[in-house]
């Protein structure tokens, strides 16, 4: 909270003087935005960790496990049905949606970046991988 | 006299009453539909009354609705970013009718329109037609390209894509999933202890002594239920934000 | 016995292969988190490891899985 407005004046006083108030109030409107947007951010991050019951982690865990699966062999079972290939699109279906099930599994926990987000930054991810497999191979 | 039809199923029945035929189509009005229409209109009533008096200083309803309101907006904003903020309606109106279908439900002799998976499964299916239908008007075939992971060998796409379908596909699956089973085991579970209840009271004086210890455990859980029931209205928000999230930014 | 009869008790018979996994899943971890209560610091490096190890062991219950499947619906 002290450290707001001791990190706004510096930048204010880097402008040249002869620039307008406007500009500068509207510079520090948006620093003020952004910090208070990140804060946010965070408090929720670490709300959101304290909170989750174990029971709570427990069934979404499951479930999206569960789901993958029970999707891959649903539409396995939807193919042979329809081109009465019995019954391999089943079992390759349903590999396929054990696979799901896991990445599923490790979306929820975390540990891979959603789809949209490894398509959005894919450098993001390529700089965390080697750095979890430091940590692995350390101790 | 209950004491030997304790069944902790017989809460989730189904029963018509009105029954309506559309073709052949039974489209009955049922206890189901019953406690929806009461959901809805709890809901609404409650938003409508406590945002009537817009005063500057708020009352205690007033505050509540104030809460939700800004809850939801926050969580929508922190998923989906400014532009999330266009499915507002949708996510709210999502919220409350989960929120205030689960907490009907705590109420006794009352019927958990979330406990029943169809119900679940239609909700999740709004949440994630939206996402599709969206994404595909707003971005077309490059929507198609969150499907397609960046970075992957030539030859491991088409596995690597399968797999991102189908783990797509499966969100519904497990966003109605966790819902539903949350409710359904929490109300028989609390209807298992309140049976042991009535079962040894019926026991003579000891099983009346005996009863105390389910009897708390009972009023733990309707205390943990309502926790629930509120925990699983929020987690199913922040999942359609993260869905919504999809559909509005799928890569650039 | 009714070949239908049959093809029932033996997908449920199949089912059975779930409870290896079960076992395997829950010795994993268990012993994960044996190991992450004695040195918490290098718990969260073997996290791969740890989904690694669930993956293979779960991936041979889905092959019972499998199996029941396909008496029932192939």
């Amino acid at each position: 909270m002290v450290e707001r407005p001791t990190d706004a004046n510096p930048a204010g006083s880097r402008l040249p003087p002869k620039d307008d108030n406007e500009a500068r109030l509207q510079q520090r409107l948006e620093r003020l935005g952004e910090s208070l947007e990140a804060h946010r951010a965070a408090e929720e991050a670490a709300n959101r960790r304290g909170k989750s019951s174990g029971f709570a982690q427990a069934t979404k865990v499951a479930s999206e496990f569960v789901a993958g699966v029970i999707v891959g062999a649903g539409i396995g079972w939807g193919i042979d049905k329809a081109a009465g290939t019995t019954p391999w699109a089943l079992i390759v279906f349903l590999l396929l949606g054990f696979a799901a099930g896991v990445l599923n599994v490790l979306r929820a926990e975390g540990k891979v970046a959603e789809a949209g987000a490894r398509l959005r930054e894919p450098s993001g991810q390529e700089t965390q991988r080697p750095n979890r497999d430091g940590d692995r191979s350390a101790p | 006299m209950a004491a030997d039809k304790v069944d902790p199923i017989h809460q989730f029945h189904i029963t018509k009453l009105v029954p309506i035929n559309l073709g052949h189509y039974d489209v009955s009005f049922t206890n189901s539909s019953l406690f929806m229409a009461a959901t809805v209109i709890v809901a609404t009533l409650f938003l409508v009354m406590a945002s009537s008096g817009r005063s500057m200083v708020p009352n205690r309803w007033q505050l509540v609705a104030e809460m939700s309101y800004s809850f939801v907006a926050n969580t929508l904003r922190d998923a989906a970013g400014k532009a999330g903020m266009q499915f507002f309606p949708l996510v709210f109106s999502l919220f409350m009718f989960v929120l205030v279908a689960n907490l009907l439900g705590m109420i006794p002799y009352f019927f958990t329109i979330t406990s029943h998976i169809i119900v679940t499964f239609c909700l999740a299916m709004l949440v994630i037609s939206t996402v599709v239908i969206y994404g595909i008007w707003k971005h077309g075939f490059h929507f198609f390209g969150l499907f397609v992971p960046s970075g992957v060998p030539a030859a491991l796409v088409p596995l690597v894509t399968m797999i991102e379908v189908i783990s797509f596909l499966s969100r519904p699956i497990s966003l109605s999933v966790r819902l539903f089973a949350n409710m359904l085991a929490g109300h028989i579970t609390l209807k298992v202890f309140a049976g042991f209840v009535v079962t040894l009271s019926a026991a003579g004086v000891a099983g009346m002594a005996g009863s105390v210890l389910p009897l708390a455990m009972a009023v733990a859980l309707t205390a943990l239920e309502f926790l629930v029931a509120f925990l699983q209205a929020y987690v199913f928000t922040v999942l359609t934000c993260m869905y919504l999230n999809d559909a509005i930014h799928p890569g650039h | 016995m009714d070949p239908q009869a049959a093809k029932y008790l033996g997908a449920g018979i199949a089912t059975l292969g779930m409870a290896g996994a079960g076992i395997g899943l829950g010795t994993i971890f268990g012993n994960y988190l044996a190991g992450a209560l004695r040195n918490p610091a290098a718990a969260d490096g073997q996290f791969g490891r740890l989904i690694f190890g669930f993956a293979v062991t779960e991936a041979l219950g889905i092959f019972s899985l499998l199996v029941a499947l396909i008496l029932l619906f192939a």
